[in-house]
């Protein structure tokens, strides 16, 4: 048995069955020079092609409007101007003139920081490719006979490719090439097709009509397995499908419990382009938007305008919709290649997040002017990470009525009224959480910290990873003290944690009353559902019953 | 020759659909028509050219047309691309 893995995945499912593999040609790149008599004929050919090209195009524009585009695409008159200058220039032949042409408008969009025209480049190579089969004369399907649900196998498919599939007959998509945006991505996401992107090495391990198991959820690939393996995949297929029949039912339906109840659900995400992609889910916002991506991922301080049209970008998607921008959180194990801190002996316990933040208002305050100006185009809130005292907050307040200030001066537009929250993720901010409570606008329980602070476990060490358990009646008791705190002073809590999607641990939340549920886009609709199964009453009751548990064997029997 | 700017409203600015709308209405005007983004020249008749141009909502952009009907093609082009180019 051969298996590999896929770091990043963007689909769910699991797909068994025989691989059928799609090569392609491989496309000529060395052409014979034409002479100068044959000019008019060569950009005649051409002309010919893209109008046959246009024509297959156009037919197709009945199955996906992609193909109107690269109809539009193939008969551009720039396309059309460089092969023109090409075939006079240089004498290149029709076929060696689009390459270099087409290949011109690929390096660009391959080089744009937007993933979204990064993609456009593959629209490009595939309308290019689409002319050169034209211009060889030649057509045959690479789909033809597949005669059993098959996995399909490829470098990477363009739309002309799927267009020739029947899609009856593939249980799933594994390609070499590609990503969350790419067209063979978005299409399996529609229709409910497992589909793995970036399984580099795939192709070279694996035979046409060997035997495949996908698990597009985990990413993993299995060739020629084990019988008992098949079985054990057959069953979480089987499941799989169940579920998601259920979940389709859910989808569509407001976010009420059995008895009335509106509970909120938001994505957590790390940068624009993964809010684009929770944007696609019924959400009600984003809960949690972790500005570090921007810090982590540069070589420099991001600049107020860097910033700003990041935080924009994501307003703008949202819409209306809860934009919840939490402020730098770097420290503990997240570390900036350009900025070193003294090594620390507890890095937890020591100079990050908020703590850092106040101490360098000029590391803050760029910040907190770009929030403030992205504020003016969507519902964005800041929330301060890892407080710890009134004092803090108030601190960081301050530093945010300078900076509305100085806009105010210089009359740029802001957002006046945001809202300022705070994530609770220590014990010290659990217990004066009242307190915190008239200061802050929100609060968000942040379980990852806050469990390993309440059982001083570091959950990364092996030794004492059995310690670490959301589930301890302290942790608990403590969520529970937030949530009532934050009621009783009139603002929402919500949860930004992994616990939040963990079902068992959302009916429980439920009925403590938490307000908003934040996590990964792709968790929302099992969690959805399952709470939409709940009775509110039921779950407060059971969650009175689970918080008067003293230990951790006591609570989880409960939930069972 | 009359020119006049206007900055871009499409949430993801002029990627492939609204580029489509834009070479379009474009091809079908009579005048001379060129746009200016972040000081380059961008010939509008083409859809690629306008894609390659990476031009992001918020950006301002100026619109120059020369010929007879220029004061109504300018008037047709900032409409429809204060309109969003057929974009919600």
């Amino acid at each position: 048995m051969k298996t590999w893995k896929v770091k990043k995945t963007y689909s769910r499912g699991y797909a068994l069955g025989p691989a059928r593999i799609i090569e392609k040609k491989e496309i000529r790149t060395v052409y014979d020079k034409i002479t100068g008599d044959n000019i008019t004929a060569e950009i005649k050919r051409f002309d010919e092609a893209v109008e046959e090209g246009c024509r297959e195009l156009m037919e197709l524009s009945g199955k996906s409007e992609i193909f109107a585009a690269h109809a539009a695409l193939a008969s551009d008159i720039a396309l059309r101007e460089g092969v023109e200058n090409k075939i006079k220039d240089k004498l290149m032949c029709a076929e060696e003139a689009l390459l270099e042409t087409s290949g011109e408008f690929v390096f660009i969009f391959e080089s744009m920081e937007d993933e979204y025209m990064r993609e456009r480049a593959a629209d490009m190579k595939d309308v290019c490719e689409r002319l050169l089969t034209i211009l060889s004369g030649e057509n045959e399907n690479p789909f033809e006979g597949i005669e059993e649900k098959s996995i399909i196998i490829a470098r990477e498919l363009t739309p002309s490719d799927t267009a020739k599939m029947n899609l009856k007959l593939v249980a799933g998509f594994v390609m070499e090439l590609g990503g969350a945006t790419s067209h063979v991505s978005i299409m399996a996401k529609n229709l409910g097709i497992p589909c793995l992107t970036g399984a580099e090495g795939v192709l070279k391990g694996v035979k046409d009509k060997d035997f495949i198991i996908m698990d597009a959820g985990a990413g993993e690939i299995f060739a020629e397995p084990s019988k008992d393996l098949i079985e054990e995949y057959e069953e979480k297929a089987g499941k799989w499908r169940e579920e998601e029949k259920r979940l389709r039912e859910s989808a569509g339906l407001p976010s009420l419990t059995k008895d009335g109840i509106r509970f909120e659900l938001c994505a957590n995400a790390g940068n624009p382009e993964e809010v684009r992609g929770a944007a696609e889910y019924e959400i009600d916002g984003i809960g949690l938007f972790r500005s570090e991506f921007l810090y982590m991922g540069s070589d420099h301080f991001p600049t107020e305008e860097e910033q700003f049209f990041a935080y924009k970008e994501a307003a703008c998607l949202l819409k209306d919709k809860e934009l919840t921008i939490r402020t730098l959180d770097i420290g503990g194990d997240k570390e900036l290649k350009y900025w070193q801190l003294p090594k620390e002996e507890n890095p937890f316990l020591g100079y990050r997040a908020i703590r850092i933040c106040l101490k360098e208002p000029d590391i803050f305050k760029p910040q907190l002017r770009a929030i403030l100006r992205a504020g003016a185009f969507g519902n964005v809130r800041i929330m301060y990470p890892m407080i710890t005292s009134v004092e803090e907050i108030r601190e960081a307040n301050k530093i945010l009525e300078q900076c509305k200030k100085e806009l105010e001066e210089e009359g740029i537009p802001y957002k006046k009224d945001i809202q300022t929250g705070i994530m609770i993720e220590t014990p010290a901010a659990v217990m004066i959480a009242e307190e915190l409570a008239k200061e802050a606008d929100f609060f968000s329980i942040g379980t990852n910290d806050l469990t390993q602070y309440f059982l001083a476990a570091d959950r990364g060490n092996e030794k004492v990873a059995e310690i670490y358990n959301s589930y301890h009646p302290s942790v608990l008791r403590a969520i529970a003290a937030t949530i009532r705190a934050a009621h009783k002073q009139g603002i929402k809590a919500g949860m930004c944690g992994e616990f939040a999607s963990d079902e068992k641990a959302a009916v429980l939340l439920l009925g403590m009353g938490l307000d908003e549920f934040s996590m990964s886009a792709g968790e929302i609709s099992r969690v959805k559902s399952r709470l939409r199964e709940t009775d509110y009453k039921e779950a407060k009751e059971t969650a009175d019953n689970i918080l008067s548990k003293g230990s951790v064997t006591e609570v989880i029997n409960c939930l069972i | 020759m009359v020119k006049e700017k206007i900055t871009v409203v499409n949430k993801s600015g002029i990627h492939m659909r609204p580029a489509t709308e834009l070479s379009k209405l474009a091809a079908g005007l009579s005048s001379d028509i060129k746009i200016i983004s972040g000081g380059m020249e961008v010939n509008p008749k083409s859809i690629l050219i306008l894609m390659s141009a990476g031009i992001t909502k918020g950006t301002e952009i100026e619109v120059i047309c020369e010929g007879e009907t220029e004061e109504q093609d300018l008037k047709i082009l900032l409409e429809a691309i204060a309109g969003g180019l057929g974009e919600e």
